[in-house]
């Protein structure tokens, strides 16, 4: 029955040779590791936040009258509701680390050199979006968490010298968050990110495919020499087929990842609910401590540590820049990160740093 | 080609540095450059009573006034001076004039009344027991400050019923009994306040239960104001019944929790499983 | 060969279930609206109950509820749950107002705030008039 499926689609698209080309022919080098999956894992943390939203948009109401109860009801009241705000809720956290540990790993395998610097200009764009799919994400449920943690960042543009104001006017709607932000913020957040984000999915992935995985050995020696003048393809002729193995790799590392998952809703339920995501938000009171989530403690902590804030913010802006940037500016041939103790430690120590500035900015 | 390109970039980097090179003290300018107005929401206002009251020039009873008051629970939900006793606190000139229903200090025998404007159903409670009668004929009886304090109000516990306090005027054996009858159910409501705090830190927002709490509550204490030993044990029932209404939601709502719980590790270990299978597969097949 | 086949039905069992949970999760998720089980109490009541220009106190939903019977715009019902911290409002015929014992809180009989604490307006419950009995809710 199946096979006489599979014969009636292949007489219209051509499935066989599809499946041909790309599963069963298609080689991937003979060392590659597990975190080779984890571009795919960030896919498939985007498909599950995707499922889970559209789940949530059922019973949210989008207005700050009713956003708090809205979602109070999704747990309490709505059979099941709080599996999948739960699954929304840990799974954008697990999503930023997942992204963050793929370029981590691309970063230090080099991978982001020539001829792939548009795969890493697209990836870091990516990153950027998740980040801001997170931080509009942050404001629905309007709590005072919520509400407190937009105020700060939505005030920071304010450090530019002229435009500072209106950037800020125009991200929250106003002279504060109010019902407009929450509005702006849902409409971003479920209309305008997620196309952007499949379509910068998209031409990633398909500049991954294009130009072939890059693996090891690296060095000199590599047929990847200067100058470039002809696009090549990278292939593993000797490597072994992507089905069943490296798709075996990719599928364990989603049960993982799930398993994470749930591991947190089961036993640290409130890991990322502190009190105050727990009360409505009052416009009229701010907390004690006003913070916004885990992946933007590292920059929060060093604009409070830089006595002027303008610099704080440049100081941001460039180092975004630097990143997105990178393989222009990362001028020499050794792709082997091994060979290249300067930028090993430059970029161990950054990332030193950045954990460091966000476990002070925690307190 | 690529040297040009570094430079220019460095050069654009150092541009937008110059303008940055002016410093200042980091933590309290962070605050004050974000975290207050007008985007921060919080409208801090000037109290022209606390500005006046709380300086050097002022007699240092009335300096200890504004100190009183800010360590009060009427100061930490944003009840201030005019609310009180009237005036304007916002302009310095009007701030103690009758055209805007300055009050001042009231008489002894009209505190009840003062703070009756808006504690009403105690004020009525008040006048009808023993304690009221007795004021307003006249007589040795104490009002709303004699028992809480005039600015350093704090929230009222069955502490306030106190040997020292009570014998100021008769023995304490009456006073006793009404300690006696007001707590259980008062041991009860503080103990359910606890759960339900507990029960928000577990994720959910027990409102209605904290909005049914604290009706019951400022019911049962209004009662107090009576001082009828009598009329508090007759309604004991009433309110035991009410109590074990928000005690019954609490244990079902952690009913509902446990069941997540048991829900969920069934989830993590389906998918722990199927990772060790897929594992196991790998391993299984020969190359 | 016998021990991969086994591991695959496995795989197949568990990956089913986990599928199937889900899907039945989701299933109830979006059918099973509380409010359907809710709208089986209705409460009735007879108008002679409720005079002109009187309020009864009543239950609804185990919350308490007041119904007021206005002598120019007619019957109306609102939870008595104060929307500032929780106390029961009380009807005051000599004012025409709810107003609230704890600290003030007072609304006119639409149940708007006109003055005090109280962020919100009173909760209205829908009520529906056939003949002399009254349906809240």
């Amino acid at each position: 029955m199946l096979t006489k499926i599979k014969n009636w689609l292949d007489v219209r698209i051509g499935l066989n040779t599809i499946f041909q080309t790309h599963v069963l022919d298609y080689r991937m080098p003979k060392n590659t590791n597990l975190l080779y999956t984890l571009g795919f894992l960030a896919v498939i943390a985007y498909a599950t936040q995707a499922f889970t939203g559209i789940i949530l948009l059922i019973y949210y109401i989008p207005h700050p009258d009713h956003a708090f109860r809205s979602v109070q009801d999704i747990m309490t009241q709505v059979p099941y509701g709080w599996v999948f705000r739960q699954m929304h809720a840990v799974g954008s956290n697990l999503m930023i680390m997942v992204a963050m540990l793929h370029m981590v790993t691309v970063f230090l395998m080099g991978n982001y050199k020539r001829p792939r610097e548009l795969t890493w200009v697209g990836g870091v764009l990516l990153l950027i979006l998740t980040i801001v799919f997170g931080l509009s994400g942050y404001l629905l449920p309007w709590t005072q968490l919520s509400y407190w943690a937009t105020t700060v960042v939505t005030s920071m543009p304010t450090a530019f010298p002229v435009i500072g104001e209106t950037v800020s006017q125009i991200l929250r709607g106003g002279d504060h968050v109010s019902e407009t932000t929450l509005s702006r913020f849902f409409a971003l957040h479920i209309s305008i990110l997620p196309p952007l984000y499949l379509l910068f999915m998209g031409i990633h992935l398909f500049f991954v495919n294009r130009i072939g995985i890059s693996a090891t050995p690296f060095g000199k020696a590599d047929e990847e020499k200067r100058p470039l003048t002809e696009y090549k393809r990278k292939t593993y002729p000797d490597g072994y087929p992507y089905y069943p193995r490296f798709f075996q790799k990719q599928m364990y590392m989603m049960m993982a990842y799930f398993t994470v998952m749930f591991f947190i809703i089961t036993f640290l339920p409130t890991l990322y609910f502190p009190d105050e995501a727990n009360v409505p938000a009052d416009p009229f009171n701010t907390p004690q401590e006003v913070r916004p989530a885990w992946y933007l403690l590292a920059p929060y902590q060093l604009l409070k540590l830089i006595p002027n804030k303008f610099f704080g913010i440049m100081l941001q802006l460039i180092l975004v820049l630097i990143f997105i940037l990178w393989p222009v500016l990362d001028t020499q041939q050794e792709k082997n990160v091994l060979k290249r103790p300067v930028l090993r430690g430059v970029f161990l120590s950054l990332i030193a740093l950045w954990v460091i500035l966000l476990w002070w900015g925690r307190s | 080609m690529r040297g040009i390109m570094r430079y220019g970039i460095l050069s654009w980097i150092l541009l937008f540095l110059l303008p940055s090179l002016g410093t200042a003290g980091y933590k309290k300018d962070f605050e004050d450059a974000f975290l207050t107005k007008p985007w921060a929401g919080e409208q801090i206002e000037e109290n022209v009573c606390i500005s006046c009251h709380a300086s050097q020039t002022m007699k240092p009873e009335f300096q200890e006034i504004t100190e009183a008051w800010q360590a009060s629970w009427h100061a930490q939900n944003r009840i201030s001076c005019e609310h009180c006793h009237g005036g304007d606190p916002r302009d310095a000139a009007l701030a103690m004039s009758p055209q805007r229903g300055f009050l001042g200090t009231p008489k002894d025998k009209d505190v009840p009344e003062f703070c009756g404007k808006c504690h009403i159903g105690i004020l009525t409670n008040f006048l009808e027991s023993g304690h009221g009668k007795a004021l307003k004929a006249g007589k040795k009886a104490p009002n709303c400050v004699v028992c809480h304090g005039s600015h350093n109000i704090q929230k009222a516990s069955i502490d306030i019923i106190s040997e020292q306090l009570c014998t100021k005027c008769h023995s304490y054996e009456r006073a006793k009994i009404m300690k006696v009858a007001l707590f259980v159910i008062e041991t009860r409501i503080s103990q359910l306040e606890q759960r339900l705090q507990k029960l928000k830190r577990e994720g959910i927002y027990p409102g209605a239960d904290e909005k049914s709490l604290f009706s019951t509550q400022a019911e049962f204490r209004t009662l107090f104001h009576t001082v009828d030993a009598n009329l508090v044990r007759s309604r004991t029932d009433e309110f035991t019944s009410k109590l074990d209404q928000i005690d019954k939601n609490i244990q079902d709502t952690y009913q509902k929790l446990r069941f997540r719980k048991n829900l969920s590790a069934f989830f993590m270990m389906a998918f722990a499983c199927m990772g060790v299978i897929i594992f196991l597969l790998t391993k299984t097949k020969d190359e | 060969m016998k021990r991969r086949r086994f591991l695959k039905i496995l795989l197949a069992f568990l990956g089913s279930i986990t599928f199937l949970s889900f899907a039945y999760s989701f299933l109830k998720f979006l059918t099973s609206l509380p409010s359907k089980s809710a709208d089986l109490q209705k409460l009735t009541i007879h108008k002679s109950d409720v005079p002109s220009g009187e309020a009864k106190n009543i239950i609804y939903h185990n919350t308490p509820a007041v119904i007021i019977n206005r002598p120019d715009k007619g019957y109306f019902a609102f939870s008595r749950t104060c929307t500032h911290l929780g106390c029961l409002v009380e009807y005051s015929k000599s004012n025409l107002k709810f107003i609230c014992p704890c600290h003030a809180g007072i609304y006119d009989l639409d149940g708007s705030v006109v003055s005090g604490p109280p962020p919100k307006p009173m909760t209205a419950i829908p009520l529906k008039i056939e003949g002399e009995t009254i349906i809240i809710g």
